[in-house]
Formats: structure tokens, sequence, C-alpha cells
């Protein structure tokens, strides 16, 4: 890894990253370190989708499928008539399979993010060195 | 002023809430905190004694705990509102109030949790609600909407926390920069070892989203089963199909006023004057109006469908609710919610903070009265005549204590927060700098 570039502004920082980028640097190449987000860093180092949302859809299915099986297996496991309504009752059971989309849903997600990200990192939590507010840009060494 | 500059007085200014306590913190802290002991020693009592010490009368067997149970999920909403419904409208005054409405959230539902279980004769057997494989191969019924609570409540109690959490990683990473010692070593490890590259917060910026997506129909939802836990029951005042919407525009207006409660006193205290400005209560201010109107219509709705229904047990409880027993608290709401907070309609008075922080103390105890009228109001007139006179509910000192406790372990939770967590979405507000 090359010396870490450090830029105190914004438009600094950009401005370089464009300019390395013109000059042929590989994007893949390139790693960057800002205080907060930066959405103009994805438009000048495109990177494929964030994939966060495809465990979103895995668990919201989930919790659905979870909370209608739930219900309807163990309603039919003593099909005793309460309150007149059939053992199989759909509308109520459908507020449990919301409550379960919602509730997969986002515990999926966080974890997805915690995955993809991969966080927690031990040598992060460890490292002494930390870039505080400043605009980072590394550039990995090629083989 | 450079923007490095301009970054770290943002830092410094936002985290110097959590240097050393003052004295008044000390004896905030104490006082809160000795409440909800009280509250504690008091719910012990009662598990001691039985409800008996509570102040049921037949046929009032819900009254204050349940009043409790539905204003403190009630107050959780407006956070949820504030950090997830505004994210997704883009509301850029949302930063100066999302993260202490995400920690109200997560402290009302924390307290609205105990108020079933206070409410229960034998609080300990609480875990019967829990869906479980017992011995005596029977589930909890699905039909009950006490279990929809179960659900409702314990799905968004996990949620809001995971989004508050969430939301503060970048934070807690800078809280680590910011920080030695003991505490530079706990606010590592929950930060997670976020360092902010490109990577992490294109994935962050995706979980952001999709949690807040996550969480607005909760806004919704979560209230609309708490109405009916009432709506559900035949019970005149109760047994309406207006009690969703009606719980969930209550549910925003209470919660709005408490984060306005929280928030006024906070900016003071902390000098958080260049990142909380007069625009941004005017901003919520507008929100305590605008649901204000739709609690009023809701009022109003409700007396309409006991005339024009022509149910004389429908007709009789309205009328009872507004010149009967308690008619005085029916009429203190009214003030509360409907008459007070129509004086935000003056620009003046929106941007007048102290004159805001009056309105939404007014509207804290008139969405608390209303719970109460809503439940001991209807429970009194139900279609027993004969009870109906009978007895008139008073709650006891255990009720009381408890319902102090309740606050004051609520208010001990947010001084403890004040101390220990990033008050503002400091990496958000310097993203709008």
């Amino acid at each position: 890894m090359d010396t870490p570039m450090f830029f105190e502004e914004k438009e600094e920082f950009l401005e370089a990253l464009r300019r390395m980028v013109r000059e042929g640097v590989p994007k893949e190449r390139i790693r960057t370190i800002t205080p907060f987000a930066v959405p103009e860093v994805d438009e000048v180092l495109p990177r494929p989708r964030s994939r966060v949302r495809l465990f979103a859809l895995i668990g919201a299915g989930t919790g659905t499928a979870t909370g209608f099986a739930f219900t309807i297996l163990t309603s039919l496991e003593w099909g005793i008539i309460v309150g007149g309504k059939p053992v199989v009752s759909l509308p109520p059971f459908l507020i449990i399979a919301f409550a379960l989309t919602i509730l997969f849903g986002s515990l999926s997600t966080f974890l997805g993010f915690l995955l993809l990200s991969r966080l927690p990192s031990i040598r992060s939590i460890r490292a002494k060195q930390v870039y505080g507010n400043r605009f980072v840009i590394l550039v990995e060494k090629g083989t | 002023m450079a923007a490095a500059e301009k970054y770290a007085r943002a830092d410094e200014g936002i985290l110097k809430a959590m240097d050393k306590p003052g004295r008044a913190y000390l004896a905030g802290l104490g006082l809160t905190a000795s409440l909800a002991v009280i509250g504690g020693l008091l719910w012990a009592y009662q598990i001691k004694n039985g409800l008996g010490v509570a102040g049921y009368t037949h046929p009032i067997s819900w009254a204050i705990y349940i009043t409790n149970f539905v204003f403190w999920v009630g107050i959780a909403h407006s956070g949820t509102l504030i950090s997830a419904v505004l994210f997704l409208f883009q509301a850029r005054y949302r930063t100066s109030f999302n993260r202490p409405a995400e920690a109200m959230t997560v402290f009302a539902l924390m307290v609205a949790g105990l108020f079933p279980l206070i409410h229960l004769g034998r609080s300990w057997v609480f875990y019967y609600l829990i869906p479980y494989p017992t011995q005596r191969e029977i589930w909890v019924n699905f039909r009950s909407p006490l279990i929809w609570d179960v659900f409702a409540v314990g799905t968004y109690f996990t949620v809001s926390a995971v989004f508050f959490y969430v939301g503060m990683i970048p934070d807690l990473a800078i809280a680590r920069r910011c920080r030695d010692g003991i505490r530079k070593k706990i606010y590592s490890v929950l930060s997670l070892g976020w360092n902010g590259t490109q990577r992490e917060w294109k994935h962050y910026n995706m979980l952001y989203l999709f949690l807040a997506s996550f969480a607005t129909p909760l806004v919704a939802s979560v209230h609309s089963v708490v109405s009916w836990d009432f709506a559900m029951s035949l019970l005149p005042g109760w047994h309406t199909t207006i009690f969703a919407p009606y719980f969930v525009a209550g549910a925003i207006f209470s919660g709005t006023a408490m984060v306005i409660t929280l928030v006024v006193p906070m900016r003071k205290a902390l000098n958080l004057y260049d990142y909380i400005t007069d625009d941004h209560f005017e901003s919520i201010a507008k929100i305590l109006l605008l649901t204000s109107l739709i609690v009023s219509y809701a009022y109003i709705i409700e007396f309409g469908l006991a005339w024009y229904g022509g149910n004389v047990f429908e007709t009789e409880l309205f009328r009872y609710r507004a010149l009967g027993h308690y008619k005085i608290f029916f009429w203190i709401m009214i003030a509360c919610n409907s008459v007070i907070p129509l004086t935000l309609l003056a620009k003046k008075l929106r941007r007048n903070i102290p004159f805001l922080l009056i309105v939404s103390l007014f509207v804290n105890v008139g969405m608390w009265l209303e719970r109460f009228v809503i439940i001991v109001s209807s429970l009194a007139r139900d279609y027993d005549p004969y009870a109906w006179n009978a007895l008139i509910y008073r709650p006891t000192f255990v009720e009381a204590g408890i319902t102090l406790g309740a606050f004051g372990m609520f208010f001990m939770l947010y001084l403890i927060f004040l101390k220990t967590l990033p008050v503002l979405s400091i990496s958000e507000i310097k993203e709008h700098m």
C-alpha cells in the first residue's frame, strides 16, 4: 500500500480522486476513507450495488413464511375453536406474519451489513491509527 | 472557517455533552433514580399483597397501568417518525432531533413493556404470553389482541434498538477518537472498528435506508395493534373502527410533544444552539399542530358516530364522558390537546421556544388523560347499568407511585444517555455543513 494522501477539504479530495482516475490509476486499487458519507465517491469509483438489499429480501420473506407457518401449524396442533373463529384464522395470523416480516427483515439486513462490511473488525478495534476528520486516498500496490 | 476546523468544532461541541457531569445533572439523576426505585418498591409491595392494593373496582378492571402502557408506547412513535419517516422524506431538520428521538423511543418502550406485567395479577408468569412448546402441548391464542401486542411491541423494541445503535456507529468511532482510557476502549468495541471506508459507507447507507423502510410501517402498525386491544372488544367507546388511525395520530402527537419537552432543555443545558435552531423547532411545531388537528377531528368523529349510530349505550357513554364523573379529565384533555395547540397557528408562537415547551407539557398531560378517559370512562359505563354509579374509580398511592416511578425511570435513562452516548448525529451534521 502506498503512503496515504490526506485532504482537509472535501472538494480538494474529490478533485484529487478524479485526477487520479483520469491519469489511469486502476479504480479497483483506489481506497478512500471519509469522515461522513460522500456520495460523489461512488460516482468517481463505481462499485457494484450493495448486496445488503438481498439480505433484506431474504429476511423479510423468511419472516412472512415463519409468521404464517408458526401460527397455522401451532393452531392445527390443538384444533380447538376459540371465540367461534376458524382454527386457521388468516386475518389475525397476518398481524403476526407482518410483525415477523419486519423483525426478521431488519435483523437480517443488519447481519448482512456486518458480513459485507467485515465488521466487527478486531484489527480496526485495536488499531492505534485513525484518520479523524481528514479525507484519505490509499492506492494499493499493483502486483 | 476551514472545513477541518468546522468538523473538529462539531466533534468537540457535541461530545462536550459527555464531559464530567455538574451538580444540576447529578441532582436530576438522583431525583429520577429515586422515583424509579420508589416505583419498583411499590411494584414489589403490589406483588406481595396482590392487585387489591390497586384501585380497581368492578367494572373498572383496566385503569392507570394500561393508561401508562398506551401512553408510553405512544411516546415511542414520534421517535420512529422523526428518524425513519422524515429520513425517507429527506427532511433535513431531522438531524437535529433524530438521536434524542430514537433514544426516547427505546426508553419509552422499555417503560411501556413493564406495564402489562405490572397490570398482571401474577407478574411472574408473564412468559405465558410468549409462544413456546410446553408440556401441556398447548400454544398461545394467536387470535387474541394481547398476543398481537407481544409481537408488535417486541418487534418495535428490537427494530428501534437496532436502528438507534446503527445510527450511532460512525459517531461512536468519533467518540473513540476523542476520548481516552477505559472510555476509549468501550467506544472502540461499540464502534465495531468503523473506519469510514467507501465499502463501509456503501453498505451502511443501504442498511440505513432499509431499516428506515422497515421501521416506517411500524409507525402505523404498532399503535394500531395497541388500539385493537380495545377496539376488538364490544364495549361502548372502544368498539369502533376509527381507533387505529385515531391512536396512531395521538401517538405521533404525544411523542412529538415529548421530543420538544426533552430537546428544549437539552439544547440549553448542553449549549447546542448551533445544531438545533429555532427553524428546526418551528418545523417540529408544525407536526405537533397537524397531529393536534387530526386528534381533535377524531374526538368530533367519535361523538358523531355515537349520535348518528343511535345505539343507546354508545350515546349514553359519550354523554357520560363529557358530563359524568370523569368530566373534569375530559375537559382538561380537550383544552390541552385541541385548544392550546391551536396557538401554534401563529408563526411567532411556533418560534417562541419557551412557549413551545409549555405547550408540549400541556400536550403530555392531555394525552395521558386521553388514554385515562378512553379506558376508565368506557369501562364505567358498560352494558351493566346496575354497576354504573356503584363505585367511582380512584387511583391508590400504589398506582400513583408506580406511575411516577415510570416517569422517573424514563428520565433517568434519558439523563444517562446524555452523558454516555453522542447526543446528536455528528456525521450527518457534518454531511450538511
